[in-house]
């Protein structure tokens, strides 16, 4: 029996194990215990069992053991971490905490793999008791026994561990690029910590710190856990640095191209240094391209798209400020292109866009002109990615939309047209390079059909449907801003508002210019539309002509009180005049009919009617000792012009001689109120200052400006048109309910298509309709109810 | 009235029988583009207790609204009446009707209306506006010489009688 002892104590020596020894490097034993025990186990027929036992116990010392006390370094209570003792003599409180991470899991990986060599070594010396040769896969079954019981009790902190061991690692490792970038600051540098290891650079360990670090991966790799432990901490590491490069090289700078240089990046710093984690233990004429090991090869598939994609998000949120730089920025498109073509990012540029352009630019504070060029940029902008106009349209959508709710839209563009100076829009006008739309396009469709190209993918084909884009795809910038309200008709009118306006206040206007700017337009727009403009223009050239040819023939008459140089315009073709009237005094209505009467024997059967309130006066007024001499609108001339033979007048007097209503009349006082020729004696009565000190009370109260009154146009404009239309909608309305009692909108609608288009020629669309019956709804002129107006009783 | 009557219509002019929609639009537009422009007339005008506008696509069928002339036993009243227009309008008269029941000497009670420029004195120098402003003054001032309603014409001499009657049969009406 004393042999069973002995020999158990043999056992022992060769598994120490058994007694729960898992201490290396095992003590080595002699052959002759071997062959002793061997005997001994062979006569006892238990050598089956003793594996069996031997199997178990390595299993459970693992899972028991090993595991829990290698990932008690990594337990959340960092604080509370043993203090890491290292045979490298390094001062561990230097480090900052991070780098305390980063020694602790060398050091728990160190321990890890003591023990797991030593068990290593359990395997080939019962093969050797069993005189066995070797097999690879009871190695192999160790392994993965170490894997399951590591990976099945990992706690969630450990890849930061992971992840700092690495980014150690790879501060490492990048070390001598960082420095060689800033090579011509190195002077600077000196008195900065290393960039490896955070020590100051004369006692810099960043050669030990990679000795250890590269001892550390061997043993990872020889274990085979390199890939379970450190994979998905790895990845993560290299997307965060993908990131912080791209962040730091890449943002704000549009002015050039990035994706080579990222690409060269990706490849000589992330990949180079990926292929040495996993190909460090073999001697480095191994490593050639097809030993590089499969996990590396996939990384950098990841990498790539991973790199691909971070960069066209950075590009893409800062995408308005490309398009405010735009044609400086383009490299920045042409970038964003190829990562498009590479990663389907179509729907986060549009969301994305849409939501920045609402935020920069589409909200009260922001100037129409300003919103304008913004529409214009993003367009160029927007057209350089991508020439089928798909994003465009879809990205400019929400500017449109608020631009047409802005009421001076039409006149800013008009302006920005035909404005001196340079504007995007003149300069786009001057280009005079136009693309034909309608037929030509759908044309163009089937028989160039070898340029055709798909509608780009990635975006909703229904939206594509609904749009029906042909027209605004191949449409240019001119085209694009006049689309806005979705008509040329619109845009035409209020240019010519404009210009009759210029035409009125400017009676001695650059007229080369605005045929100019007509010739431009009427290339964009046709000739029918600008047909009226033309006549407005002949219309002032043949004033001049016939005011010369009246007032040649008159001399042989009596003189006259005073000149009249007359605008002569054809009422067919000018807009239609705001609604004021103007009553002159008798004497100087006398001169005005006797240049009808020269201009009726001139121009055969034709006569002329007077608008009074438009124009120019030059008057000359003696008051006092005083003597001014001025040009003023109609209404202010007629108006001191009766206080020459009465002092003092009261406003309802003077409004219904002159037939200007008191609020406006009150509002032409004001002019020469602050001209100190007329006081506001009493509340409603005006009279006559003869000194030019007599001032009352009143006259601060009323001091408009008066450089207002000559911006007023005299032109009805566009909206107040819109309104008169809506006014006739409104009466044929009426007229309809009255007689058919109550209607849904959807005939009102179709009632007005088919009845009151004749009238107004505009078209109303049912949403338009919609809004106006719920204002008259408001003003209750309307009832609404089950679905059907009727007229309030 | 002679020259206002087209040659080719001549009499048919007044004609009930007639079928819009059995003509070739092209016969149509000249009258169409007529009515179009009396509407909008009409529409502009937004004259005070008349009406008028197409029932429905068609604009040859146009439904009207007066009101009873104030100051007469029908002031308060409001009527509908319907007017058909044949395809020689305007040389020939549309065929007017009350929609509502009317009580008066010169309407009966299945609406048709006797009034003399509906009739042999139409010219087309008359227009809806005219014609709804004829029978609005036909209302106040009937015609008793030629009654439809021979009730109606024995009763108006005494207007307070006729008056109660009027409220009673407009009572009695009010469903319909």
């Amino acid at each position: 029996m004393c042999d069973l002892n002995a020999l158990w104590l043999d056992v022992l020596k060769i598994f120490p194990i058994l007694s729960g020894e898992i201490t290396s490097p095992l003590e080595t034993v002699e052959d002759e215990v071997f062959e002793n025990v061997y005997r001994h186990l062979e006569s006892l027929g238990t050598i089956t069992t003793l594996t069996s036992i031997l199997s178990l116990e390595i299993e459970s010392t693992i899972r028991n053991i090993l595991v829990p006390k290698f990932w008690k370094h990594f337990a959340p209570t960092e604080n509370e971490t043993p203090k890491v003792k290292l045979d490298i003599p390094v001062n561990t409180a230097a480090f900052s905490d991070p780098n305390a991470l980063f020694f602790t899991f060398i050091y728990a990986i160190d321990e890890l793999y003591n023990s797991y060599e030593c068990l290593e070594l359990i395997k080939p010396r019962l093969l050797y008791l069993n005189k066995k040769p070797l097999s690879a896969s009871s190695l192999e079954n160790t392994q993965k026994t170490l894997h399951n019981a590591l990976l099945a009790q990992l706690p969630p902190s450990f890849n930061n561990f992971v992840g700092d061991f690495y980014s150690v690692h790879f501060r490492l490792f990048t070390k001598d690029l960082t420095l060689s970038v800033n090579a011509l600051d190195s002077e600077v540098f000196t008195d900065l910590p290393c960039a490896g290891c955070n020590f100051d650079l004369d006692q810099c360990c960043c050669q030990k710190l990679t000795e250890m670090v590269t001892a550390t991966n061997v043993k990872l790799l020889k274990m085979g856990l390199i890939d379970r432990l450190a994979g998905s901490a790895l990845t993560a590491l290299i997307k965060l640095k993908i990131k912080e490069h791209i962040n730091d090289t890449c943002v704000g700078i549009f002015d050039r191209s990035h994706l080579k240089q990222l690409e060269t990046w990706i490849n000589d710093v992330v990949m180079t240094w990926l292929t040495s984690i996993f190909t460090e233990w073999k001697s480095k004429d191994d490593i050639s391209q097809e030993n590089i090991p499969q996990s590396v090869q996939s990384f950098k598939v990841k990498l790539t798209y991973f790199m691909y994609e971070t960069f066209a998000q950075n590009v893409i949120s800062q995408f308005f400020s490309i398009i405010i730089d735009y044609p400086d920025s383009s490299p920045a498109i042409d970038d964003l292109k190829i990562c498009m073509e590479k990663i389907d990012m179509r729907v986060y540029l549009t969301e994305s866009l849409r939501s920045s352009l609402e935020a920069r630019i589409l909200h009260p504070g922001v100037n129409t002109m300003d919103i304008l060029t913004g529409y214009v940029a993003a367009i160029k902008a927007i057209r350089h990615l991508d020439n089928t106009g798909v994003i465009l349209e879809i990205v400019t959508a929400p500017i449109k939309d608020y631009l047409r709710k802005r009421n001076d839209t039409v006149r800013r563009v008009v302006t920005g047209l035909t404005e001196e100076g340079p504007t995007d829009l003149s300069e786009e006008l001057a280009k005079g390079e136009f693309i034909k739309y309608g037929k030509d396009a759908g044309n163009n469709e089937y028989s160039n059909w070898e340029n055709w190209e798909p509608d780009p993918f990635g975006i909703d084909p229904n939206v594509l449907e609904l749009n029906n884009s042909k027209v605004i795809r191949s449409a240019d910038i001119i085209s694009m801003v006049v689309d806005i309200y979705g008509s040329k008709e619109l845009f035409m009118v209020e240019y010519r508002n404009l210009m009759a306006d210029r035409l009125l206040s400017q009676l001695d206007f650059n007229s080369e210019k605005e045929i100019r700017n007509l010739e431009l337009l009427k290339i964009r727009f046709g000739e029918s539309l600008l047909h009226s403009c033309e006549v407005m223009l002949k219309d002032v050239t043949d004033s001049k002509r016939i005011n010369a040819h009246i007032h040649g023939d008159e001399n042989s008459d009596e003189s006259p009180l005073f000149d009249i140089s007359s605008l002569i315009i054809s009422a067919q073709f000018w807009p239609s005049f705001n609604k004021e009237s103007l009553q002159l005094p008798v004497e100087l209505e006398n001169e005005f009919k006797k240049f009808t009467k020269a201009y009726e024997s001139y121009k055969g059967n034709r006569t002329l009617n007077w608008r009074t309130v438009t124009g120019r006066v030059n008057i000359v007024i003696e008051i006092g000792d005083r003597v001014l001499e001025m040009t003023v609108p109609p209404t202010q001339a007629v108006i001191i012009y009766h206080f020459q033979h009465k002092n003092e007048w009261s406003l309802e007097e003077l409004s219904s001689l002159i037939k200007v209503p008191p609020s406006a009349l009150r509002r032409r006082i004001s002019f020469w109120q602050n001209h100190g020729l007329i006081a506001e004696i009493e509340p409603g009565v005006f009279g006559l200052l003869e000194k030019e000190t007599e001032k009352t009370q009143f006259d601060d109260v009323n001091i408009t400006d008066a450089d207002e009154e000559d911006l007023e146009s005299a032109m009805a404009s566009a909206s107040d048109q819109r309104e008169e239309e809506l006014q006739v909608f409104w009466s044929y309305i009426v007229g309809m309910l009255t007689n058919l009692d109550c209607m849904p909108i959807d005939r009102i609608h179709q009632m007005l298509k088919l009845f009151a288009s004749h009238s107004g020629g505009v078209e109303f669309t049912q949403d338009e309709l919609k809004h106006f019956l719920q204002r008259k709804v408001r003003e209750h002129k309307l009832l609404f109810s089950g679905g059907v107006y009727q007229l309030a009783k | 009235m002679a020259q206002n009557i087209s040659p080719e219509q001549s009499g048919a002019g007044g004609s009930s029988k007639h079928n819009d929609d059995s003509l070739p639009i092209k016969d149509n537009h000249a009258v169409s583009k007529r009515l179009h422009k009396e509407l909008m007339n009409l529409m502009m005008a937004n004259e005070k207790g008349i009406s008028a506008f197409p029932d429905g696509e068609n604009i040859f069928k146009w439904v009207g609204t007066i009101a009873g002339p104030i100051n007469t036993v029908y002031s308060s009243q409001t009527y509908r009446l319907s007017l058909d227009f044949p395809n020689s309008y305007p040389y020939a008269a549309p065929v007017v009707k009350f929609l509502t029941p009317c009580f008066h000497p010169n309407v009966d009670l299945q609406g048709a209306i006797c009034l003399d420029i509906l009739k042999d004195k139409w010219s087309a120098l008359y227009d809806v506006r005219t014609i709804l402003l004829s029978i609005q003054s036909l209302l106040g001032e009937p015609n008793n010489e030629s009654p439809l309603n021979a009730q109606a014409a024995m009763m108006w001499n005494d207007q307070n009688e006729y008056k109660k009657y009027l409220d009673a049969f407009y009572e009695k009406h009010k469903d319909t």
